[in-house]
């Protein structure tokens, strides 16, 4: 496994990070014991995430990558290593690294403002500065005519919109989003893959972005880490430059580009090694 | 009916069901008024006819019988449920709740609760009024322990069935453990504890109805079966009906409760 | 299995220690309070040593009329009685009513304000018109089993998938043979349920009748127990119907996964 490829890219607000990395999981690895025995899920993994970074992990079925994202989050303990953030150790989840999950995980007792601000409501923010943040948020993500409705009421892309508005409005340092658009039809997920991108661009995120699929890997990260089958650990990182000409565009005509045929036919046959080994 | 369509089979439309039911409902009372006026099949000391019952009912709401009029026998046995009932909610919801929330809890009180579960309520009752006498006392405490099992079997469900993501979803927002048992787990639990609640009511009518049969003064069960034992089945049959028809508004009343109370769990439920 | 609350690692020993501890220190609890530290008065609460001989007596000589398995047979006799008519009876009307709306459209508002009378207040009627018998007993058996009968039958039936009747039908069965060997397997365990419920209901709705009227049986002997002031027979009744009322349950529990080995799997364990 190595670590990220040194410091030539630039940091987003122009000083360099390379000294505190954003996010770095240290050694962690998680087994798990049932009554059939014990399941390594994970083996010791290292990984460096800096400030403004979209990170993707791909890697086939089992392969634990969602146990590095529930332990990256702080809410599943690892066997070995330890999580740490602005280089401090990153203790309990709580809203500076926020989830989106691919079940979207909304409250159905509580309309999509609601949902939206709970996070402001836990924590306490007063009702102005909480409208005004729900009102950039249901603009950012078109869901100003769903205020009031209950999860029940809307589609599955509209039910993920809600969770990433729900995400963002806390403004995490991490945003970690866990195969988010696996529950969704193609067309959905297409529009939705497209409108994180554009977002990105606006907004400069620090992501981690767990998926299966290789073609969203490489639409969306600035860097894509395989992962081997299980035990999972990282094998192989590809880097894909940040502002290449087909980011934010349709994902259909990013296929047209060589570059972003390139990688993604790369991290093809990564992937494709550990499904064919077992 | 509660069971969904059979939809092979085609539910016939609103309008015709309504207008079977009726025709049912009128052959039904039909029958009884032909059997006991025209061809007096029975006795009227059996089965009194629909006129005599309605007269009897009318009779009871004004005259006292046994103490109280018709109203009063209602409020004593509404006041001796709703005791209980309540009691039973107070105690029967939180420990659910907690029960389901922390696990060293649950293994203490369960085992114990199972042991004592498979013992129907009534069975409790000569043993209560050995302790507590022929009062109100014991029939509470019956009528309590009857709603009891309904109320902490679904707070316990109804937290166990909320999804752990959720729990998850909260954590990273923020919130604290207080917090996310309140804002999250209870209220996505509270179709679950109302339908819970519902059960409870159910369970306890039908306790006190009998514990009035064996240990009390007052109320509906008291008066049916005293005028089971004077012969005055018109009495007998006001009582019934009306016992019945108050359980029937409970259901009702609790559904519509659950509607109000959670407008987002609108799926007709079960039984 | 996704569950909110705490499952942790599915250890059985935990769970299993503090369950027995907490019973043997309430059984610790009772015996001190009554027996080495005489706190309660012993006709108030009897010992478990005094629970105990009060049971031997009970088996072996005859109280009220017959010993302890004298009055448990008496009440399993009219309970199989009740619920096996609310079986035969119950299971085919609810069949019934799903596989026929007119039946169901007649039949509904009849039975809807019929179930919320409770089968104890059927009981004055009862005894008004069949006399303290073991008819009355039976009969509130069967008032008390019938509707879960009912209501799980139709409600097995009628959540039947559709397209089962549809393809038995494209096969070139016919609508009896559809019922009877394509949806009444299909809906058999969600019936069995209601057996179970019925079954269970109509040993408490027993409990209760005999408690009102009657010369033997469980109930009647607790009430005896009151009369006589003595509440280690009364102890003893409860202990006894709690027994039975479990076994029934575990019996039936087998049976249905015996003969009906196709029930999907229920989250049960509460």
């Amino acid at each position: 496994m190595r670590k990220a490829s040194a410091a030539q890219r630039p940091a987003a607000d122009g000083v360099a990070t390379a000294a505190v990395p954003k996010m770095e999981l240290r050694g962690l690895s998680k087994t798990f014991t049932t009554r059939n025995g014990t399941i390594e899920a994970l083996a010791p993994c290292d990984l460096v995430i800096r400030k403004g970074e979209f990170v993707t992990v791909v890697g086939p079925s089992g392969c634990g990558k969602s146990t590095l994202m529930m332990i990256a989050a702080g809410l599943e303990a690892p066997t070995t290593g330890e999580v740490f953030v602005d280089g401090a150790p990153a203790g309990a989840a709580g809203p500076r690294r926020s989830v989106v999950f691919q079940k979207f995980a909304l409250f159905p007792s509580e309309t999509v403002a609601q949902n939206i601000e709970f996070g402001l409501r836990v924590a306490g923010i007063a009702k102005q500065e909480r409208e005004a943040r729900l009102q950039e948020q249901l603009a950012m993500m078109h869901l100003e005519q769903f205020r009031h409705a209950y999860p029940h009421e809307l589609s599955g892309g509209m039910q993920q919109r809600v969770a990433i508005a729900r995400a963002l409005i806390v403004r995490p340092e991490i945003l970690l989003m866990d195969e988010p658009f696996g529950a969704l039809d193609a067309q959905t997920r297409s529009v939705l893959q497209e409108e994180v991108s554009r977002l990105r661009r606006v907004m400069d995120y620090t992501v981690l972005f767990i998926t299966h699929s290789v073609e969203e890997a490489v639409y969306l990260g600035d860097r894509v880490i395989v992962m081997s089958r299980r035990p999972g650990r990282i094998k192989r990182e590809i880097v894909v430059p940040k502002d290449a000409v087909w980011r934010g565009g349709e994902i259909e005509s990013a296929n047209d580009h060589a570059d972003f045929n390139a990688a993604r036919r790369e991290v093809w046959e990564l992937v494709r090694e550990e499904i064919v080994r077992q | 009916m509660t069971a969904r369509a059979s939809w092979w089979r085609g539910d016939l439309s609103t309008r015709r069901r309504l207008a079977i039911s009726c025709f049912a409902l009128a052959v039904f009372v039909g029958a009884w008024w032909i059997v006991t006026g025209p061809l007096a099949l029975a006795s009227p000391l059996f089965l009194p006819s629909p006129q005599e019952v309605a007269g009897t009912l009318v009779r009871m709401s004004v005259e006292p019988y046994l103490g109280s009029t018709l109203w009063g026998h209602i409020g004593a046995s509404l006041s001796v449920v709703m005791s209980g009932w309540l009691l039973a909610g107070l105690v029967g919801l939180p420990l659910g709740i907690a029960m389901a929330w922390w696990r060293r809890l649950r293994w203490i009180v369960f085992p114990v609760f199972q042991l004592l579960r498979p013992v129907p309520p009534l069975a409790w009752i000569p043993l209560a009024i050995v302790w507590l006498g022929l009062g109100d006392a014991a029939r509470i405490s019956v009528v309590f322990i009857a709603a009891l099992v309904p109320w902490l079997m679904n707070s316990m469900q109804a937290v166990y069935s909320v999804d752990a993501l959720l729990v998850h979803a909260a954590r990273t927002l923020g919130a604290s453990e207080r917090q996310i048992l309140v804002r999250v787990v209870a209220r996505t639990a509270l179709p679950t504890l109302v339908a819970g609640a519902r059960i409870a009511l159910g369970n306890a009518w039908t306790t006190l109805i009998a514990a009035e049969l064996l240990a009390a003064s007052s109320g509906l069960g008291y008066i049916a079966l005293n005028a089971a034992r004077t012969l005055e089945t018109g009495v007998l049959l006001v009582a019934m009906g009306i016992i019945g028809l108050l359980g029937a508004l409970f259901s009702v009343g609790m559904r519509q409760a659950a509607r109000a109370l959670a407008p987002w769990s609108v799926r007709s439920g079960d039984e | 299995m996704n569950s909110a609350a705490s499952h942790g690692p599915r250890r059985v020993a935990p769970a299993l220690l503090y369950g027995t501890l907490t019973l043997a220190a309430l059984l610790c609890a009772w015996m001190l309070a009554t027996s080495a530290l005489g706190l309660v008065d012993a006709r108030v609460l009897p010992s478990p040593a005094g629970v105990l001989a009060r049971a031997a007596t009970l088996i072996a000589t005859p109280f009220s009329g017959a010993t302890l398995a004298g009055h448990a047979l008496a009440s399993l006799h009219r309970w199989i009685i009740g619920v096996a008519c609310a079986i035969a009876i119950g299971i085919p009307v609810g069949v019934l009513l799903a596989w026929l709306p007119p039946v169901r459209a007649a039949v509904a508002p009849l039975f809807e304000l019929l179930r919320f009378i409770p089968p104890f207040a059927w009981v004055p009627i009862a005894v008004l018109w069949f006399g303290a018998s073991t008819t009355t007993q039976a009969l509130v058996v069967f008032i008390a089993a019938f509707p879960a009968c009912v209501i799980n039958a139709q409600l097995g039936v009628s959540q039947v998938d559709p397209i089962l009747p549809r393809a038995a039908k494209a096969l070139g069965a016919g609508s009896l043979a559809t019922l009877l060997r394509v949806v009444m397997p299909v809906a058999a365990p969600s019936a069995f349920t209601g057996v179970r419920i019925a079954v269970s209901n109509g040993w408490m709705a027993l409990v209760g009748a005999e408690l009102i009227v009657g010369k033997q049986g469980l109930g009647f002997l607790i009430s005896q127990g009151q009369n006589n002031d003595s509440v280690a027979t009364i102890f003893v009744g409860i202990i006894a119907i709690g027994v039975l009322g479990a076994l029934i349950d575990v019996v039936l529990q087998r049976a249905q996964a015996r003969m009906l080995p196709w029930t999907p799997p229920v989250a049960e364990g509460l």
